[in-house]
């Protein structure tokens, strides 16, 4: 009888367990009541939702000290410790969370592309889709505002700023050497193929004291964290081809994609302005592996490229053609492991080398040269909250660079250096509130070549003004070790600066985005030279200086016209820099004062097509005229350039491809090249700088191959 | 032998209780839902899931709530804290049951829900991952009505784009039907949704 006594009050006690009531008002930010909140104590079912007022109440068998747990959609969950027999009326105040889509962003002089980047501007198709682009990451980043077209270049040209005043990154470690190898008036493109790269974000100023060496811009490539498919791709071009494939197995994957291309054949149908003796051909090709840990990623990216032309260069100082045959082999590896411990810490270590050699034969003179460039870097990352993130780290630069140079009737002339640079970078990301937000860093440098230390300060703010638009400014000193054709003849020399003064703003909205940025640099100790180009007798001195101001104005929208897309980008610079043999201070002749892209891209259903259309115009471009007093007083006629893109889906996995630059055949003029003696009429003569051909035929047709076959995934579970 | 006794009624009443507490929630959030109170059946979910540490089905609703609630065009400013989440939920109950095909296909609707708010950024990325998942669903199993439903309605989907053989996905549509009709669940509470949006899909293939 005993033990059914003892259940049965057992049973008494289980359910008349003391209850005790709990109570409490739940508030946001502003002292508004939150209705809906859930509210409950971790680890029992104990709880209960707000109502209107945000009040709830409810009753809970457990008590003492427990933990209660608040929540609502939007705004960070609340966790406090309380004692249940005390906790009646209290208030509480949820935070809004910052880790929302309308949360300010600290954007100053940013463009992201890609699924991580909140506001994104580009999207990773958008390079291979851009009329003109032709699947070059820099052709499609020359149609955002900032930058400048400069056609017989190819590079990227940044506000003022000459191209090797950008970097560039692929998964924070720098690239060395980041376009194919090119001779004068013939541009070049980068070495990536943008299919391996998941995001990219390109700063034309004000960017995070993580990156240095660069006085203008950062462009950051990262490449795919994982394989999504196994897949093949294949490309047939016109003007080469094209093989890619991905293998996935347990936590490992390995991509890899090469291309032959040979202008070749495409030449010989459509004849060209230059006079090649033999057209521009390379092989190339990139891996990344990529294996995953239970708390972290190491990616191994490597690629390799040769490529060879011989070309006639046409000069005015010659009644002959030049003869330039070159020769380039580069190798790029990078390496990087990113890992997550406990506490919040993240570590980020990366190393990569680069080696490029070019062997060009000028005239009867030969030039080969060398360089080997690495870097390490090594960052710690700690969020201490969603509100307060602290990053800091070092990296390491080593340059090595040699030159040999063999007139045909002289000895050889050798330059080199070897250049060691250590840095140091300390960063934190702070929210003071989902409004406003602050990135505040600083990086100290020594540069062991020049002797030199130097400390960058940087600093951006953000702050929301409305519910889509906000406001941001950013300053930061950005300086930059002068470039090897300086440093292989002067190592006196001290890096150039530069100081950035940003301010933005941005506004989006349903897939419409409007932004708007002035800017203001400043330009200091730019190496000056006292000679016709720099050679090795050259007086080489740091007293150059100059400014850059000017206003990037940019609109994409997504919304408005069904299966349309489009954006237009517009920069307005003022700009001047006495550098290099200026005389005096003057505007360089990569720079036109407008420029103008309209970029739209058209999906039509019924025909299975994307239409692309691209129009780039600029304002003429400044020119030295010896025949003038002033110095840089001539001015081009303007540019413009109507590309056309046709993407035809065949099937979900096949594309046909066309695409025609410089539709209307305009003459494009990019500048002049005057005799440097006068004729016998006293006359400087020139020769106008034109596209090595009017216009541009593509014809593509891309393959993809993936199998989601049971059998290929069978070995993956 | 009076303690032993004791303990074990102990043991046993609070099991008994737990038991019908869990059973009472679930009831009344999964009632709450259907009533088209979503926001307080995920919370009653969400609560049922801090005391039932061991059990990924509390988990799952809260993902499956948020994730209806997140193709809902009434909620299209809360997407994405609504796929937050459902993500943070699901993946709270992948640590408790790994290779679940009703998680893998749990999944697999989270990243529809992104390729839906932004087809031209997630399309490229989440399609295939997508694939992936129901793939290996299949592969775990091959009779589940959602996973034979689901795969087949998100091929149907992209089939205007891709060109795929709607008359084969029907005919899985069709078969996914018969599957549901003899379906058993574990318990009243695990997933049994699925047959009328499968039926749904099979009047519109005729």
């Amino acid at each position: 009888m005993k033990p059914f006594y003892t259940l049965f009050l057992l049973f008494l006690v289980l359910a008349g367990r003391a209850q005790q009531t709990i109570s409490g008002t739940v508030f946001d930010g502003k002292s508004k009541p939150i209705a809906g909140a859930n509210i409950f104590i971790e680890g029992t079912y104990d709880g209960a939702s707000t109502d209107e007022q945000g009040r709830f109440e409810f009753s809970t068998t457990v008590n003492g000290k427990q933990e209660l747990v608040i929540s609502f959609l939007t705004y960070e969950t609340l966790k406090v410790a309380i004692d249940v027999a005390k906790c009646q009326n209290e208030s509480f105040t949820l935070k809004e969370s910052v880790n929302t889509l309308d949360a300010v962003v600290v954007t100053a002089g940013t463009f992201d592309a890609g699924e991580k980047a909140r506001v994104s501007v580009l999207k990773p198709l958008d390079i291979v889709t851009t009329a003109g682009a032709l699947g070059d990451i820099v052709s499609a980043l020359q149609t955002l505002p900032g930058t400048q077209t400069v056609g017989e270049d190819g590079r990227l040209f940044v506000r003022g700023g000459e191209a090797d005043e950008t970097q560039t990154f692929i998964d924070g470690i720098r690239v060395a050497q980041p376009y194919g190898a090119t001779t004068a008036n013939v541009p070049t493109r980068g070495r990536f193929s943008p299919f391996l790269f998941s995001g990219m974000s390109f700063s034309t100023g004000g960017y995070s004291a993580e990156y240095g060496e660069a006085l203008s811009s950062v462009l950051l490539l990262n490449t795919q964290d994982e394989a999504t498919e196994e897949k093949t791709d294949i490309s047939l071009m016109t003007v080469g081809l094209g093989l890619a494939n991905t293998q996935k197995w347990k936590t490992n994957s390995l991509s890899f994609n090469t291309a032959y291309i040979n202008l070749e054949p495409y030449q010989k149908v459509f004849p060209q302005r230059a006079d090649w003796n033999k057209p521009f051909q390379s092989l190339s090709g990139e891996a990344v592996y990529r294996h995953g840990f239970d708390n972290g990623m190491f990616k191994l990216y490597a690629a390799f490229d040769a490529s060879q032309f011989d070309i006639n260069s046409e000069t005015i100082n010659h009644p002959d053609k030049i003869r330039v045959d070159l020769n380039n082999n580069n190798f790029y590896l990078n390496s990087s492991y990113k890992a997550n411990f406990s506490g919040q810490w993240q570590l980020f270590s990366g190393l990569s080398y680069g080696f490029s050699r070019n062997k060009i034969g000028i005239a009867t003179d030969a030039v080969s040269n060398s360089e080997h460039a690495s870097h390490i870097k090594v960052k710690l990352k700690k969020s201490f909250s969603d509100r307060l993130k602290l990053s800091f780290g070092g990296d390491f630069f080593v340059t090595r660079f040699e030159e040999n140079f063999k007139p045909i009737d002289s000895d050889t002339f050798t330059s080199n250096y070897n250049a060691n640079l250590a840095a140091l970078f300390a960063e934190t990301d702070i929210f003071f509130s989902k409004k406003l937000a602050m990135k505040l860093g600083a990086r100290l440098s020594n540069n062991s070549l020049l002797k030199e230390k130097v400390l960058s300060p940087r600093v951006s703010l953000a702050y929301k003004v409305s519910k889509n638009g906000q406001l941001a400014v950013a300053y930061g000193n950005f300086t930059q070790a002068p470039k090897p054709d300086y440093l292989k003849y002067a190592d006196d020399l001290s890096s150039e600066k530069a100081t950035h003064y940003i301010f933005n703003y941005q506004y989006s909205k349903d897939r419409r985005t409007f932004r708007a940025e002035w800017y203001w640099k400043e330009y200091d100790n730019l190496v000056k030279f006292d000679t016709e180009v720099a050679q090795f007798d050259s007086q080489y001195t740091n007293s150059g200086f100059g400014y850059a101001k000017g206003l990037d104005v940019f609109w994409r929208d997504n919304a408005t016209v069904k299966n349309v897309e489009y954006w237009v980008s517009y920069s307005y610079i003022d700009t001047q820099r006495d550098y290099k043999n200026f005389s005096v201070e003057a505007t360089p002749s990569f720079v036109a004062k407008h420029s103008l892209s309209v970029v739209s891209k058209w999906w039509i259903n019924q025909w299975k097509s994307q239409l692309s259309v691209t129009n780039s115009f600029t304002t003429g471009r400044p020119y030295n005229n010896p025949n003038e007093v002033a110095f840089m007083s001539g001015r081009t006629k303007g540019y413009n350039n109507l590309s056309l893109g046709w993407a035809y889906l065949m099937t979900q996995q096949k594309i046909l491809y066309f695409s025609v630059s410089n539709v209307l055949g305009t003459t494009n003029v990019f500048g002049y090249e005057y005799a440097n003696t006068p004729n016998e009429t006293g006359v400087y003569n020139r020769r106008a700088i034109r596209p090595t051909a009017d216009q541009f035929f593509f014809v593509g047709f891309f393959w993809t191959i993936s199998e989601n076959k049971k059998d290929n995934q069978l070995n993956n579970l | 032998m009076t303690k032993i006794i004791t303990t074990v009624a102990f043991l046993v009443c609070s099991l008994l209780s737990a038991q019908s507490q869990y059973e009472q929630g679930m009831a009344k959030s999964l009632g709450l839902w259907r009533e088209g109170k979503a926001q307080e059946a995920s919370d009653l979910m969400e609560r049922i899931a801090s005391a039932e540490k061991s059990n990924w089905l509390p988990n799952y609703y809260v993902a499956l709530i948020n994730t209806t609630e997140a193709f809902n065009p009434a909620n299209k400013a809360k997407v994405a804290a609504l796929l937050d989440k459902a993500q943070t939920a699901q993946d709270n109950a992948t640590v408790l049951s790994p290779n679940n095909p009703e998680l893998l296909v749990m999944q697999a609707m989270i990243y529809t829900a992104m390729i839906v708010q932004d087809p031209m950024v997630n399309g490229m990325k989440y399609s295939p991952k997508v694939m992936e998942l129901y793939t290996k669903a299949k592969f775990l199993a091959p009779e589940n009505p959602r996973v034979v439903f689901c795969k087949a309605e998100f091929e149907m989907g992209g089939a205007q784009w891709t060109g795929a053989d709607v008359k084969k996905l029907c005919d899985e549509i069709g078969y996914s039907v018969s599957l549901f009709e003899k379906y058993q669940p574990e318990s009243p509470f695990h997933p049994k949704w699925g047959l009328d949006r499968a039926q749904e899909a099979l009047k519109n293939c005729q």
